[in-house]
């Protein structure tokens, strides 16, 4: 998909998409600000009873053109990923195929006659013939028994998937089925409940905002790549298309990858960072036990300074020389163990500064706090108007959303190959972090920081992200095959 | 307990004390205690199969939920089988878990137990170790579980290379449970199962 087709949608809808919360912004300058977002996506977030209706509206459609039940209808439309207009071309081709599939209808339907029917085969008991009930496969069993096997499974979480109590059959029942069984009303309420959040799951075009406790839910055309959505309620930045926070210029697949690797190795990995070092003569990993720094490899017994890795007794008086930070001129070493530390000192490195920001984007959430009392009250003690104070807050929402940009660079350099698009991804990066910090700084000192400065500052680097997004944001390029697997 | 479990649980007993496969043998259950929440079977291994001549204690726990959900069943037994554990005895089998009926009834699920046995599925492993042998040396599988079916089970077949290496293991101090265990993850080479029983 071109990022022109993208910004046609813009045309339409884009007063009603403000991202990173920027709501103050009056409407012009949003679909000014959406046409120049690489990241920009058509989306909008609903409220529970939004989607509700959304739904409804696709079981009706169905219900009236197939002539069915809403209820059979909402198990077909699970089945088939909420594709009213497939199931409806499809049903006019083979209306039995589609109930099969949906499990509606058995594939093989039971021979069991209904005026024979005597002992209930659950529970052994006879009561009269009008206590008994079957789904559409004729498999009848006594209504007490329904009604148990109903509660257990919603007991346990299943709403949706409940199958007939027969051996082997794979017919589902349907809610008015349920409903008619089950008299328990927080019951009937969990079995709804579970029963809506299942249709969200299964819809490709909803997803529950995943921040805690929000009740918020997504509605989007469901495309490729990183694709940015922001909730009404809790600001939570998500991606639409794996749920995982927003990650561009990563994309999907690289950024599962990275927080796999990073929730298995940091532990480990920075563990070994802060305590091991390798001999600088034998290459073993050496583990710091003492306080002395004058260390001797138990290995190969070569004297030497933990802190410069030089030999000790070059050291002596002149100790200090080693805090002055030298490049190791010597780094291709074929030794495996060298070269597994090397893997180690590179995750580390990338892995460090996303951490990095990861922690500046939470302080800057607190500045963003401070800065808004601090408005407040000189509002309140008649220092201008809100308004005359508007661009500080502004300046410290667009640090935030630079900032958080920036972490998300760190994911897809470490995996991407080396080369010349590396180098290129990597000078934009280190252009955006220096403009970054210049903001930060400036951020910080607003009040002594001249207007148009700091106005000139928020430009810069907001130019530096989009450049960089437009450059490397997979839907973006055509060549996108710059990160390895 | 509630009164459907223990309703079914009495009828379920009963057929089976009935069946024609007490009668012949292959299937044995017992009550442990009276309030019906907890018996005993007993299958007796299937011929052609390395479980032949051997008889198979199993645990049967019935939940309060019984039938909407599946009883509880392991081997006491131990056994060397792809979807039993060789540790703890559990079995993987689809109708205990998410293929469960509640029109399923204890005779019908022994009988599955009775058909795993012959038929084991070592692409959904309950233990990995054993698996992988069944994959990789099907032979050495075939003769470890005779083993086992003999020591544990009562088999008729003895295994005497196996029976003098666990004997070796034994007479150095280890449990012989444990030693057979080694031996057995290690394709009874005496060397590797030394090796991982002192380190």
């Amino acid at each position: 998909m071109s990022a022109e087709s993208d910004m046609e949608y813009s045309d339409n809808d884009g007063d009603d998409y403000d991202y990173y919360g920027g709501q103050d912004d009056c409407d012009m300058e949003t679909v000014d600000r959406s046409k120049a977002d690489p990241e920009y996506f058509v989306f909008s977030c609903l409220k529970v009873e939004e989607v509700e209706k959304l739904l409804n509206e696709s079981i009706e459609l169905l219900s009236n053109s197939l002539h069915i039940t809403p209820s059979l209808a909402k198990v077909i439309l699970h089945a088939y990923e909420w594709n009213a207009q497939e199931i409806i071309n499809k049903y006019k081709e083979n209306s039995n195929e589609v109930l099969m599939y949906s499990h509606v209808k058995p594939r093989v339907p039971s021979v069991q006659v209904y005026s024979s029917i005597k002992v209930c085969a659950i529970c052994a008991t006879s009561p009269p013939i009008h206590k008994y009930s079957a789904l559409a496969c004729g498999h009848y069993f006594c209504n007490e028994c329904w009604t148990t096997h109903f509660e257990v499974q919603i007991m346990q979480g299943v709403s949706n998937n409940i199958q007939c109590m027969a051996q082997e059959c794979e017919v589902l029942a349907p809610e008015d089925f349920v409903l008619s069984h089950v008299t328990n009303p927080t019951l009937r309420e969990r079995y709804q409940q579970f029963m809506f959040k299942d249709h969200v799951k299964s819809h490709p075009e909803l997803r529950f905002c995943p921040g805690p406790n929000c009740q918020w839910i997504y509605h989007a055309v469901a495309r490729e790549g990183a694709r940015r959505v922001e909730c009404l309620g809790c600001e939570l930045l998500t991606c639409f298309t794996c749920g995982a926070p927003h990650h561009a210029p990563t994309d999907c697949a690289t950024i599962r990858k990275w927080l796999t690797k990073c929730a298995d190795d940091s532990e480990t990995a920075n563990y070994i960072s802060a305590h091991t070092k390798d001999c600088p003569k034998c290459q073993i990993c050496i583990e710091k036990n003492g306080g002395c720094n004058h260390m001797q490899c138990g290995a190969c017994r070569y004297d030497f300074c933990w802190v410069c890795l030089g030999d000790w007794k070059s050291h002596g008086s002149e100790y200090y020389e080693c805090s002055r930070y030298k490049e190791d001129p010597n780094l291709i070493n074929d030794n495996q163990h060298a070269q597994a530390r090397e893997a180690l000192k590179k995750y580390l490195h990338y892995y460090e500064r996303w951490e990095n920001h990861a922690r500046s984007l939470k302080l800057e959430e607190q500045t963003l706090a401070c800065l808004k009392t601090r408005i407040n009250r000189k509002v309140m003690a008649g220092e201008g108007t809100w308004i005359d104070w508007q661009y500080l807050w502004d300046s410290a929402r667009l640090l935030k959303r630079c900032r958080y940009t920036l972490q998300y660079t760190y994911p897809f350099a470490y995996y991407m190959e080396v080369g010349p698009r590396k180098e290129l991804f990597e000078y934009q990066q280190a252009q955006l972090e220096a403009e970054i910090e210049n903001l930060s700084w400036k951020v910080e000192r607003a009040e002594t920081t001249h207007r148009g400065d700091l106005e000139n500052q928020m430009d810069i680097a907001e130019k530096r992200r989009t450049t960089l997004l437009k450059d490397f944001l997979e839907f973006n390029t055509t060549n996108a095959s710059s990160s390895k697997v | 307990m509630a009164n459907i479990a223990a309703k079914r649980i009495k009828r379920e007993f009963k057929e089976v004390m009935k069946s024609e496969e007490v009668a012949d043998g292959t299937l044995k259950l017992e009550l442990v205690n009276n309030s019906w929440t907890e018996l005993k079977g007993q299958i007796a291994g299937p011929s052609e199969t390395p479980y032949e001549g051997g008889k198979f204690i199993l645990e049967i726990k019935v939940p309060e939920t019984y039938p909407f959900n599946p009883p509880k069943i392991r081997f006491l037994t131990r056994i060397w089988h792809p979807n039993v554990s060789s540790v703890t005895g559990a079995i993987c089998l689809d109708i205990l878990k998410d293929q469960w009926a509640a029109a399923l009834t204890l005779r019908t699920v022994l009988l599955s137990i009775q058909a795993l046995l012959s038929a084991a599925e070592p692409n959904d492993p309950q233990d990995a170790v054993v698996a992988k042998q069944y994959r990789e040396n099907i032979e050495l599988f075939h003769l470890t579980a005779q083993h086992w079916t003999n020591v544990y089970a009562g088999g008729p077949n003895v295994i005497l290379d196996f029976v003098q290496k666990v004997q070796m293991l034994t007479d150095m101090g280890v449990d012989e449970n444990q030693a057979r265990v080694a031996l057995s993850t290690f394709d009874w080479e005496l060397e590797r199962a030394t090796e991982q029983l002192f380190s």
